[in-house]
């Protein structure tokens, strides 16, 4: 027993001895195989547009340091310490920073809390079309009219039967990156260009300016100016489209009803991550770079009565009978709906993996890719101006009426103060080089002075002797679109049809569109694309439209008096005394470069 | 909806897609994936059915030493266009892997070997931080086929930038293509292996006339 307690004792520090022997020799592997892991080091590197793998050490110091060690002419220790300090000293003279092309100039520090990467993208167009005689008389004055000086009087588009030019159709600088982590990004694009049938030239417009945040998957937040996460075809880039250019359907129901760009701030989830996305945001529903201090009435130094024009206000009505008859002509001076704001929502589900936004399947998908999404927005208090012909009575701010008319909603222009609510749904399927898309549209319009407005007086402040003939209706219209990789990743044809109804009251003003296309994608993505699109547009110019189809704005006497008489101040020859439906046939031809 | 305005064109437009899509879902014009054999942030290893390609031998057995030294023989040039295309030949050839890469690739080359049908390949990638490591990923991608007794080795990508989303995080509208496949020239040393499959007039390596070389006794 005591034997067996004396070997117990000698075999037990022995057992400790020989842990402790393992463990210390652990610690020494791994303090030796440190340095020869930190000789292996180096890293990958841009050189010239080549990534290669460069060593930390100077491979001729290395080799020399090898050999004068396996020669004994060093130590060990002294060839460690020598790759340490020559590692150290690499890291400190090398710089703090980063410059490569990739998809735009790319600037970054090494501890990527900052980049920036600048890119520019121009889309230089050649639009041959012929248009029948329609064009020229009546023209259009109802969906695109363009507005005349301050007063903003009605004019219609017309145009000789045949055009061909040249449009730098886009002529874009974007600045992108994140600030201090790449969770808080930042993106500003400018636009310099012209659009087509646009009087003056393009200058510089700030389009977007925005900041994301993406530390919390489920909630992104953007702030700034942006497009509204409302509807596929306009949260969907003009860089990656099937087509030259959208169908017109697409630009008359945003978000707004006026521009498809809005200044707000949207919550969203990270739709990489979540396979049901929603967006949530509020904005100030004025369109880009404008807010609704900028909308305004005229109002008579005495509340609340409307202002006047040059020749006094024209109605009893709604003037107060307190009214006095006119104070001072055309002061455009009370800002009003200063207290509403724009909300709009979309819900997007991925059905089969993660289409994107993106038109047609340039990726090849190798697996289907499906979503459907659905849109609703509401702007109250959009003025078009007064709910009569009368134009300039109340010289409504033009900024919302000319948004109104660039963007194909002119038959809502002179009914007064008006509240939007579009609804939009969506659904897009892309496999192996094949995409269909469509989207279906209506949009309630809420005419906030409800009747009939009233368009000719007996003199001025007379009764009214003739009221408008119908009341504004909904929008509603559709598209569907399809294409279809020839050549997978480089040659697609794609044919769109879209269906437009502007006014659900009105007989004689469909709008409709059929595009074919055929693309190539010569280096495979979309940032270089020469596009050809054929595109057949009729337009209907029945129904009524305030202030350009009879009855015409008069305070007495009769438009068939000849000489017009000066009671009729827009003039007495309706805008669409000629009917018919306007018909274009266009081709454009479109080369996008975007570096 | 199709009411309103008669069957032709708007229905017609969308049977007709339908159809087509229905049509082009069937015939897959590129390589596709059928199975993942193994995926990280290193390396992703799959079997990619590629409908142009003439029958291999799979499934086929290879050690991982054996393709060791197979993919470090491999050399590349970029092809270039002319006039360039005087200039790169002056450029000599670079290493396709280093001893690192080849390492973590070839365990699960080697799986993908024994696990291929005939009308499949063994696609790869061999993915580090890109330049811009939020956004991309430095990827090197191609294949390897054996067709007895040649193994081939396709490359698609060297050190590309491969965008880690769908969209472009910078620019969520905008969609993140990955970059096509490069032209590269292949090269392989010793240049005696490097032949010419009379099946495919493609050029590969020898394979079993190169293992008797350089594989170790051991192996043999």
């Amino acid at each position: 027993m005591k034997l067996r307690t004396i070997l117990g004792n000698i075999i037990e520090p022995i057992r400790q001895t020989t842990g402790i022997i393992a463990i210390s020799t652990l610690i020494l592997f791994l303090i030796e195989a440190y340095p020869a892991h930190a000789v292996d080091t180096g890293k990958l590197v841009e050189k010239d547009g080549q990534y290669v793998f460069v060593e930390s050490m100077d491979p001729a110091t290395r080799l020399l340091l090898e050999r004068a060690y396996e020669k004994g002419i060093i130590t060990q220790e002294e060839r460690d310490k020598a790759i340490k300090d020559s590692e150290t000293r690499a890291y400190l003279m090398q710089p703090s920073f980063k410059m490569w092309y990739d998809r735009g100039f790319n600037f970054s520090m090494n501890d990527n809390a900052f980049l920036l990467k600048i890119r520019g993208r121009m889309q230089l167009r050649e639009t041959t079309r012929w248009r029948n005689d329609a064009w020229r008389n009546p023209g259009d004055a109802k969906n695109y009219p363009e507005l005349l000086g301050v007063f903003g009087d009605y004019r219609a588009n017309r145009s000789d039967d045949f055009a061909s030019q040249f449009n730098l159709r886009r002529a874009r600088l974007l600045f992108l990156g994140h600030l201090l982590s790449p969770d808080f990004k930042y993106f500003v694009q400018l636009g310099f260009e012209t659009a087509e049938n646009a009087q003056t030239p393009g200058a510089a417009n700030l389009l977007d300016f925005y900041f994301l945040s993406t530390h919390l998957p489920l909630l992104n937040v953007q702030v700034g100016q942006y497009k509204v996460f409302f509807n596929r075809a306009q949260i969907n880039s003009t860089a990656s489209m099937q087509f030259a250019e959208r169908a017109p359907v697409m630009d008359a129901f945003t978000a707004s009803g006026l521009n498809r760009r809005d200044v707000g701030i949207t919550i969203m989830n990270d739709d990489e991550v979540y396979p049901v996305n929603y967006y949530l945001g509020v904005f100030n529903g004025a369109g880009p770079l404008f807010n609704r201090y900028g909308t305004y009435n005229s109002e008579e130094p005495t509340v609340p009565c409307p202002g006047g024009q040059t020749s006094g206000n024209p109605f009893p009505s709604p003037s107060p009978a307190t009214c006095p008859a006119n104070q001072r002509n055309l002061n455009a001076n009370f800002r009003d709906e200063i207290d509403k704001l724009m909300y709009a929502g979309r819900l997007q589900w991925n059905i089969l993996g993660r289409p994107g936004y993106g038109e047609g399947d340039l990726a090849y998908s190798e697996k289907p890719q499906m979503a459907v999404g659905g849109g609703l927005a509401y702007n109250p208090g959009i003025n078009t101006s007064t709910d009569n012909a009368f134009v300039g009575i109340d010289l409504a701010n033009l900024n919302f009426r000319r948004q109104l008319a660039t963007f194909g909603n002119g038959r809502q222009l002179g009914w007064g103060v008006v509240n939007y609510l579009t609804q939009a749904y969506d659904a897009v399927f892309k496999y192996r080089g094949f995409s269909l898309q469509g989207e279906y549209y209506f949009k309630n319009i809420d005419r906030t002075f409800k009747g009939a407005p009233c368009l000719q007086t007996a003199g001025q402040g007379g009764p009214c002797t003739a009221f408008a003939p119908g009341l504004l209706g909904n929008s509603t219209g559709w598209y569907v679109q399809s294409g279809y990789y020839l050549i997978p990743r480089k040659l697609e044809v794609a044919a769109r049809y879209s269906y437009w109804d502007p006014d659900t009251n009105a007989s004689g003003d469909l709008i409709k569109q059929v595009d074919a296309s055929i693309n190539w994608f010569p280096f495979g993505t979309y940032d270089y694309q020469l596009m050809l699109t054929y595109s057949n547009l009729a337009m209907g110019t029945g129904g009524y439209a305030i202030g350009r189809s009879n009855p015409l704005p008069s305070t007495g006497g009769s438009q068939n008096t000849v000489p017009c008489p000066a009671t009729f101040p827009s003039g007495c020859v309706p805008l669409d005394r000629v009917g018919g439906t306007l018909i274009e046939n266009a081709i454009r031809v479109q080369l996008q470069i975007f570096f | 909806m199709c009411s309103r305005i008669g069957f032709f064109p708007a229905c017609g437009l969308l049977i007709c897609a339908l159809l087509a899509g229905m049509m082009s879902g069937g015939c897959a014009r590129l390589p596709y994936t059928t199975k993942v054999i193994h995926e990280d942030r290193r390396v992703v290893v799959s079997l990619q059915r590629d409908p142009k390609a003439v029958a291999y031998t799979h499934p086929a057995q290879l050690q991982p030493d054996q393709l060791s030294a197979v993919l470090n023989g491999f050399s590349l040039r970029e092809k270039q266009r002319l006039p360039l295309r005087w200039f790169a030949e002056e450029v000599p050839p670079k290493k396709i892997f280093r001893s690192d890469e080849i390492e973590a690739l070839v365990p699960f080359l080697a799986e993908g070997l024994e696990k291929a049908a005939s009308d499949e390949r063994v696609y790869f990638q061999l993915l580090a931080p890109g330049m811009n490591p939020a956004a991309e990923r430095d990827t090197t991608a191609g294949w390897i086929a054996v067709r007895e007794p040649f193994l081939h080795l396709g490359l698609e990508h060297y050190h590309a930038q491969f965008p880690i989303q769908k969209s472009e995080p910078l620019d969520l509208r905008y969609p993140a293509i990955p970059p096509e496949p490069g032209s590269y020239l292949l090269y392989f040393e010793p240049g005696r292996f490097w032949e010419t499959d009379p099946v495919s007039s493609g050029q590969a390596v020898q394979l079993r006339e190169f293992l008797k070389t350089a594989v170790p006794a051991s192996r043999k």
